[in-house]
């Protein structure tokens, strides 16, 4: 009985102390798991808080890029002057206007996250990035025979004067016995004529009127005028102008006219990607040649300067800016940036470029990027081929693109009454363009 | 007896176990239920001990090697995860006459908890050979 008792306790005890140490363990382990919990805690906040620094240091980069990008465009030509950076100013104005508004088609409309309010800015800063690819005698031809020249042909055409100076002397010498009078009457009428002709070619050149058919007509006449040619036009030539020169005649003497359409003036269209153009909905009529610098069409263009394959190279920066904007890995919360920059010019029924997209298509955003465009192209007091419209002609001109459902009615009505023409011509435009305007009248 | 391997996942460890007597538990121990997940563990090291224990019969019972070699490096682990570490060295200890048994507790020399909960092991179990092993990060 005793020894059972004994051996009771000593059960008892070593299961006592068996549930003692339980008990220590058990809050060792919960202290200790406290301790780690800490640490990693405080270890995935350093992380977090490195995530977070990274994170802003990767948007400010990208968004400097996107400045740069946008200066490269400014810069390239001062024919854009500072359009790439006018435009986001603009067009932010806008977008916190239309969602300040709440009636209408603004009614549900809110640009208010910081991610919302940076895809508008980033898209308005890129609206034009497809232009790096523009050459710049497009973007900037200021009149209609402008290229980038191989001045090759002028020298040799100075030649020719040369050479028909040193004929003219002989003849003179040789025709001594022949009535004066009579030949400087005709010599005169000619040279006058010949200044007239010249006159008229120099005018067409600008591009500054709307030319009539007859005004064609006098040109392909003028062209028809016939001169000799001595010297071979198919050498001094690069190996791309070469190609194309061979085609013609380069026999001497031979008989040239004035002006002339050459084959050697057509540039191909070469490796153009008709599928990858047809596949991302661009709708523009693409020109059978690249270029066409016949001398005669180029002059007889009736609007302008630029023929319809110049227009369409200058077109394309937007579908190069879509092209490039849809490559770009945007984040889902920078989605939309292709979509409000590739927008801008499309109208609301169908006969904008590049996808002759409709209202429909067009969120709010695209469409006052549209606005935003054209308003500081019509204002902007840097472009060297024209003189800055004043701010009441810019709004005519707007509120006739309205009347033409080029540019939505609402948007510009909503441009006019928040006051925004007048925050923006205050600050870019310069003060004689700066005039008053009764913006009543078309509210 | 076969030997027990069990992948790493996103919350658990990698699991080798082979009746050479080589052990070793390796990654992050955060399992959604602890001892669900290591019943089979547990489970397998007490048939190894209990196949040692049985009368040696030719061809039906494995001659189980003398010498065990546990590599344990959890870089993470929960405190339910912490219970099952001394439940597995009590089962050890149990053995510790029969079985030369050593545990390397492998830990990133920065890492001061994980040190910790070695040093833990050893006071609880003094007559275990309990090694802590620093890594360099």
């Amino acid at each position: 009985m005793i020894v059972e008792l004994e051996n009771l306790k000593n059960e008892f005890s070593k299961t006592t102390d068996k549930l003692i140490k339980n008990i220590y363990r058990q809050d060792k382990i919960m202290l200790r798991s406290d301790k780690r919990q800490q640490y990693e805690y405080d270890h995935l906040q350093d992380r977090l808080a490195e995530v977070e620094k990274l994170e802003l240091a990767q948007e400010e980069l990208m968004d400097s890029f996107i400045v740069l990008i946008a200066g490269a465009i400014d810069a390239k030509s001062k024919y854009t002057g500072g359009h790439c950076e006018r435009v986001p100013e603009l067009a932010m104005m806008l977008a916190q206007a239309a969602t300040d508004c709440n009636e209408g088609i603004f009614a549900n409309f809110e640009l208010k996250t910081d991610d919302q309010i940076r895809e508008l800015k980033i898209a308005s800063w890129l609206h034009d990035c497809g232009k790096v690819t523009t050459p710049e005698y497009v973007v900037d031809k200021a009149t209609k025979l402008e290229t980038i020249y191989n001045r090759i042909h002028e020298i040799r055409t100075r030649f020719e004067v040369i050479y028909r100076d040193f004929q003219i002397k002989a003849l003179e010498r040789k025709l001594q016995g022949e009535n004066a009078a009579d030949v400087e009457s005709w010599l005169n009428i000619e040279l006058q004529k010949l200044q007239d002709d010249f006159q008229i070619i120099a005018k067409a050149n600008l591009g500054a009127e709307f030319m009539q058919k007859e005004d064609q007509e006098k040109i392909k006449i003028i062209a028809q005028r016939e001169w000799i040619r001595h010297f071979d036009c198919s050498i001094g030539l690069a190996f791309e102008e070469r190609q194309r020169v061979k085609k013609d005649n380069a026999q001497t003497p031979s008989v040239e006219y004035l002006l002339s359409d050459k084959k050697s003036h057509i540039q191909p269209r070469e490796d153009f990607d008709y599928e990858d153009y047809e596949a991302r909905g661009f709708k523009m009529p693409v020109p059978e040649h690249l270029y066409n610098f016949g001398e005669v069409y180029n002059l007889t263009q009736s609007r302008g300067t630029l023929t319809p394959e110049e227009r369409f190279k200058i077109n394309e920066h937007i579908t190069m800016t879509i092209k490039m904007l849809e490559t770009l890995p945007f984040p889902s919360n920078l989605k939309n940036v292709p979509i409000y920059a590739g927008m801008h010019h499309e109208t609301l029924i169908g006969t904008g470029y590049p996808r002759k997209l409709t209202i429909d298509d067009m969120p709010i955003p695209a469409r006052i990027m549209a606005i935003a465009d054209i308003f500081e192209a019509l204002t902007a007091p840097d472009r060297p081929y024209k003189e800055p419209k004043t701010l009441s002609d810019s709004i005519k001109i707007l509120n006739s693109m309205v009347e033409k459902q080029h540019i939505d009615g609402d948007i510009f009505r909503l441009f006019l009454s928040s006051g925004i023409y007048k925050k923006y011509s205050d600050k870019f435009l310069k003060p004689e363009q700066n005039d008053d305007v009764n913006v009543t009248k078309y509210i | 007896m076969e030997n027990l391997n069990i992948e790493a996942t996103k919350y658990t460890p990698e699991i080798i176990l082979h009746k050479s007597g080589k052990f070793s538990i390796k990654g992050k121990s955060y399992p959604e239920n602890t001892f669900e997940f290591y019943a089979p563990v547990t489970a397998w090291f007490k048939l190894y001990f209990l196949i040692d224990s049985l009368p040696k019969v030719h061809f039906v019972t494995d001659e189980m090697p003398k010498a065990l070699t546990l590599d344990m490096e959890i870089i993470y682990f929960n405190s339910s995860s912490s219970k099952w570490f001394f439940d597995l060295f009590d089962i050890f200890d149990e053995h510790k006459e029969s079985f030369d048994i050593s545990i390397n507790w492998l830990y990133d020399e920065d890492n001061e908890s994980a040190r910790e909960a070695g040093e833990d092991f050893i006071e609880d179990f003094e007559n275990l050979n309990i090694k802590l092993v620093p890594k360099q990060g």
